[in-house]
């Protein structure tokens, strides 16, 4: 559905985008992750045809963003940083400027509003002008007004930026279930985000990918190595030793009561674990393991990238 | 077509639901009020003595009180139109609404035209209001109407020039108080234009900067006569402000 091949975009010296290919299948939700300044607005707004690229070529639906931006315009929604919206509208009615902006169908701009404002749950402000919404409501007026038009792509710039934690959920929500009919790209540099919401994630950082892949994929792919945590009454060295001894541990450390276990292979030598710990007479309090998360997953990549400047 | 008219339809219903707009056309009709009821009593008293001591007609209503009326509503709208355009393009730059404009399935060139139309129908609705003193008055009085028909022919495709030069203002800036600043001294441009150059050259330099003059070919349809030429210089005046602001509009992809 959307295919960006070799894209460069350069502010005078400084490269923001710098040579990335990717394409998203039809209904899929991918998630654009990077830190601040990696390039990912710069992207969306290539895509959307907000801005031309100084190389390579972006086609959205078969249509070139360069050659027929009107054909690609038709078919996006875009919520950019800053939703779009006209303090001096009411929401109904800044929804409807939209809907005939996009060439909706006269005949169906009534529902299409209704359909937008109900997905986005503003049927409460509708009425209100959107100077006085809150910002969580005019991100959200932001959303609506993306998809008025019931577009196939839809580009959405960190769409739950200043949401509480409720419409956060409801957001993730609505876009979930988006997913299927509509293509998705959302970006974002909250973690918990991409895993509520994407199937695919593509890491972006200073301006080239240094990750793509599954969800699953990226975490299999980076993490080798688990966590096993346990807690005990009394830590001695004899302990430590004896964990160290177990086959398939790579390393230990000690802080507090508090013993961190790193290995590749938790399952297996948890067990191990727990009964070294009980013949020591350490006293169990808790053992459990953690699997390195996302968030290290993408400190990991983002800081390796820096240290290595190679490209994944 | 649609899209322009969606555009301008906009802009047009925010600038008459704005307090701006109604603060500007009052203070328009409240000077054009005064003085024009000023001038027209004036003119009632010194064609009276003239009548009484030369027996004659006196001096025409068309060139006294209706001309200066005109001249004055040219003067307030030069900063009316700076006031009511200002906002076009910088506001929505401002408000990032040009974002949802350029990511819209419409070209620079409807966006531009829809700015333009907005801000022309604004600004004409004000002079139409000014119409109301020399129409009014010419209703009750004996006086030419043609040449007031033409006068506001004139007068109004010497608004949209200024709405043009305001546009453009806007589209160059996300400010609004800059917008105005430059479409002031713009439309200050598209009056001196030539007559600083006028003196010192020869006469087909003189004949060119009076064709570049806004004032000259203003005159011709204050005068009662609609020149093909002068009509040519007010559409290409208007045709190339839109223009240069399309371009602009256009150059956001670029930059």
């Amino acid at each position: 559905m959307i295919e960006v091949r070799q894209l460069t975009k350069s502010y005078g010296d400084r490269k923001a985008v710098d040579n990335i290919s990717f394409t998203v299948k039809k209904g899929e939700v991918v998630g654009f992750l990077g830190p601040n300044g990696a390039g990912k607005t710069t992207t969306m707004k290539i895509i959307t045809g907000f801005m031309a690229a100084t190389q390579g070529s972006v086609s959205v639906a078969g249509f070139d963003v360069f050659e027929d931006p009107i054909e690609v315009k038709r078919r996006i929604g875009y919520l950019p940083e800053t939703p779009p919206v006209y303090g001096d509208m009411r929401v109904e009615e800044f929804l409807t400027f939209v809907a005939k902006l996009k060439g909706v169908d006269s005949s169906k701009i009534r529902s299409q509003v209704d359909m937008s404002i109900q997905k986005t749950d503003l049927g409460s402000v509708s009425k209100r002008l959107i100077q006085n919404l809150s910002k969580g409501y005019r991100q959200r007026v932001g959303i609506a007004q993306a998809l008025v038009s019931s577009p196939e792509v839809l580009i959405l710039d960190e769409p739950t930026v200043g949401l509480d934690p409720r419409q956060v959920a409801e957001i993730r929500d609505v876009i979930k279930e988006l997913a299927g009919h509509h293509t998705v790209v959302l970006s974002t540099h909250i973690l918990p985000e991409v895993q509520a919401t994407c199937q695919r994630i593509i890491i972006i950082n200073k301006g080239i990918i240094v990750a793509e892949d599954t969800l699953e994929g990226i975490s299999k792919r980076t993490t080798q190595s688990s966590k096993v945590i346990v807690r005990v009454t009394t830590s001695s060295e004899a302990l430590l030793a004896s964990i160290r001894n177990i086959p398939g541990v790579s390393r230990v450390n000690k802080d507090g009561s508090f013993i961190f276990v790193e290995t590749p292979n938790a399952d297996a030598v948890s067990q191990q674990i727990a009964s070294a710990v009980i013949s020591h007479g350490a006293g169990l309090l808790e053992i459990r393991t953690e699997s390195a998360n996302l968030e290290e997953v993408f400190i990991r990549l983002t800081s390796k990238e820096e240290q290595q400047g190679k490209r994944v | 077509m649609k899209s322009i008219w969606t555009i301008a339809l906009k802009d047009i219903r925010s600038l008459f639901v704005s307090p701006l707009f109604y603060l500007v056309a009052g203070v328009c009709t409240l000077l054009w009020s005064i003085f024009f009821s000023l001038s027209l009593q004036e003119f009632a008293e010194s064609s009276q003595m003239m009548m009484n001591q030369m027996g004659g007609e006196g001096a025409s209503i068309n060139y006294v009180v209706f001309a200066r009326h005109i001249s004055l509503v040219n003067f307030v709208m030069i900063l009316a139109v700076a006031a009511f355009t200002m906002r076009l393009f910088a506001e929505e730059k401002r408000q990032r609404t040009f974002d949802l404009l350029l990511t819209s399935p419409i070209t620079a060139t409807q966006i531009t035209a829809g700015k333009f139309l907005g801000g022309v129908i604004v600004s004409w609705a004000l002079v139409l209001v000014s119409a109301i003193y020399p129409f009014g008055t010419a209703l009750i009085v004996k006086s030419e109407m043609l040449p007031l028909v033409s006068a506001y022919i004139g007068l109004m495709l010497v608004v949209a020039c200024y709405v043009g030069v305001g546009i453009f203002a806007s589209s160059l800036t996300e400010s609004s108080f800059l917008a105005v600043m430059m479409a002031l001294l713009g439309n200050i441009m598209l009056w001196f234009m030539g007559s600083f150059l006028e003196s010192g050259e020869g006469p087909f330099w003189q004949a060119v900067h009076a064709q570049l003059a806004l004032g000259n070919h203003f005159v011709n349809f204050l005068k009662g006569g609609i020149q093909l030429a002068s009509l040519g210089y007010f559409i290409t005046v208007i045709g190339l402000l839109v223009f240069v602001t399309q371009r602009v509009v256009e150059s956001n992809r670029w930059r």
